[in-house]
């Protein structure tokens, strides 16, 4: 087991830390907060291709980055990620809301259908995001604009713990530069001296 | 630079060599037997007492002190863990408890099957061999066993049908089982029933039952790694799970023997794809979310 400082440092400042602040860290109108412009969520699905040729990489981004903050501040909201195999195939996200869309997501649908994603119940309508050839901060950008979500902002605490990370990766430059200026001089020594001695014996052989 | 040799007259290269060895042996050849002998014994002890002391090492497993850690509670550590997991394949993924034992390096280990209140596998479909009519064939079938008989079961395995994932074999059928040639169907694919691996056993019905929900574990370097949920379980389901879990480990240290002793000394909650978090035995703290919506994809 790795020594308990590094591992807790590892796991807190970098991974969780990584899943609530970011591109994504945002919560969606609930049953509770919802409006009259922005219905509630209750599903997302997301289709993408496996390679990331014909557009799809900002779909897979946007799974890697974005959904794991969306599910943190979004316990209740189902989301599902299906990879299909057809390059050529549609790279969508599909958001279902509760009872009607707002009027943000049908002015910005896509034209595209995605038969991947799962029926929209009696109670929900779904909106298709085409997500191909987009970043997935762009596809954040619609997303938020379509749904209404509300991004939470880093806290004090969590700045601070950035920028003592970014310290930490500064200080860690410094000292990378610091350690290979000592190990290249190590290195040069030894080689003069291998010189040398590789002169005394050219000598003795003599 | 040449030799030195070289440079000297020649009568005195010619004395040089001679003068050598006519030096040297007598003087050295009396004190040196004696010195090399007193240092190979000396030596030859140092040596022994390092090997044995390589040997013996610390008798207990380190244990790290869990004041550095910050624990974390079952739903707080649930809402992470989902996620890192999310747009997984639901049946994919799975919780896993790591349970840390405070335990001696040598003697022995604990090694059983649990069964869950929950099944963490889905299914595993079992195929049973034992003569169609008795009541083993009842017993299977209430059991849970997907496929049960003898002929019919011979014919769909030749058939190249094989739609299960473990095979049960009842002894009185034993024999038919052999004479059916099934061992270069089944037998590459480790189904094929035999009492070396216990799958010739008498009372199906309990074997058929331990065999779907059972989940073998075992301790390795003082750590057991067992899954124990699916990633669509309720916080409830999870909790119930974990505590037959660890209930089954203490019970399991408690009737090793009367000399060893076993603790559990750390619960770490992970995932297939997530870090591991150490739990600090609470189900929520404060400021975890409801445990309604930690459940499904």
């Amino acid at each position: 087991m790795v020594n308990l400082f590094k591992r807790m440092r590892k796991l807190k400042t970098v991974r969780l830390l990584n899943i609530q602040v970011g591109t994504g860290a945002a919560t969606f109108p609930s049953a509770t907060s919802a409006t009259k412009e922005f219905p509630a969520i209750t599903r997302l699905h997301l289709t993408y291709a496996r390679k990331i040729y014909g557009g799809h990489q900002g779909a897979r981004h946007f799974w890697r980055n974005c959904l794991p903050r969306l599910k943190y501040y979004n316990p209740a909201v189902p989301m599902t990620v299906r990879q299909t195999d057809q390059q050529d195939g549609p790279a969508a996200l599909t958001i279902y809301f509760s009872e009607r869309a707002s009027n943000a997501a049908t002015l910005l649908a896509g034209k595209v259908t995605d038969q991947h994603a799962p029926e929209p119940a009696a109670t929900e309508q779904s909106v298709v995001l085409d997500v191909k050839n987009l970043d997935y901060k762009d596809i954040w950008t619609k997303v938020k604009n379509m749904t209404g979500a509300q991004e939470i902002p880093p806290s004090a605490e969590q700045q601070a713990e950035l920028q003592k990370l970014e310290q930490m990766r500064q200080q860690a430059d410094k000292d990378r530069m610091r350690i290979a200026a000592i190990r290249q001089a190590k290195a040069d020594q030894e080689r003069m001296l291998q010189e040398a001695r590789g002169e005394v014996e050219k000598l003795k052989q003599l | 630079m040449a030799s030195y040799s070289s440079l000297l007259p020649t009568a005195a290269r010619s004395i040089l060599p001679s003068c050598r060895p006519a030096l040297r042996p007598s003087p050295m050849a009396t004190f040196l037997p004696a010195l090399q002998q007193v240092r190979a014994a000396s030596q030859a002890r140092k040596k022994d007492s390092k090997a044995s002391k390589k040997k013996k090492g610390p008798k207990e497993f380190k244990q790290k002190d869990l004041k550095d850690m910050q624990q974390y509670a079952l739903c707080d550590a649930m809402r992470y863990l989902r996620a890192f997991e999310v747009g997984r394949e639901p049946t994919a993924a799975k919780y896993e408890v790591h349970v840390r034992l405070k335990t001696r390096r040598d003697g022995p280990v604990i090694r059983n099957m649990l069964r869950f209140p929950h099944s963490v596998q889905t299914e595993s479909r079992i195929c049973v061999v034992c003569p169609p009519g008795t009541r083993h064939e009842k017993e299977a079938r209430a059991a849970g066993a997907v496929l049960v008989g003898e002929q019919e079961v011979f014919d769909a395995v030749k058939a190249g049908k094989i739609e299960f994932d473990r095979c049960l074999c009842h002894p009185d059928s034993l024999e038919a089982l052999n004479k059916a040639g099934l061992g270069r169907i089944l037998g590459p694919r480790g189904l094929m029933p035999s009492a070396k691996t216990g799958t010739v056993v008498e009372d199906i019905a309990v074997r058929v039952e331990m065999l779907r929900g059972g989940t073998v574990y075992r301790e390795r370097d003082a750590v057991i790694r067992v899954p124990i949920g699916q990633l669509g379980f309720t916080p409830e389901q999870l909790r119930d799970n974990l505590r037959a879990t660890i209930e089954q480990i203490k019970k399991d240290a408690a009737g090793l023997n009367d000399r060893i002793t076993k603790q559990v000394y750390e619960v770490v909650l992970s995932s297939t794809h997530g870090p591991g978090f150490s739990l600090n035995g609470d189900f929520k703290s404060d400021n975890s979310p409801d445990p309604a919506v930690l459940q499904g994809v």
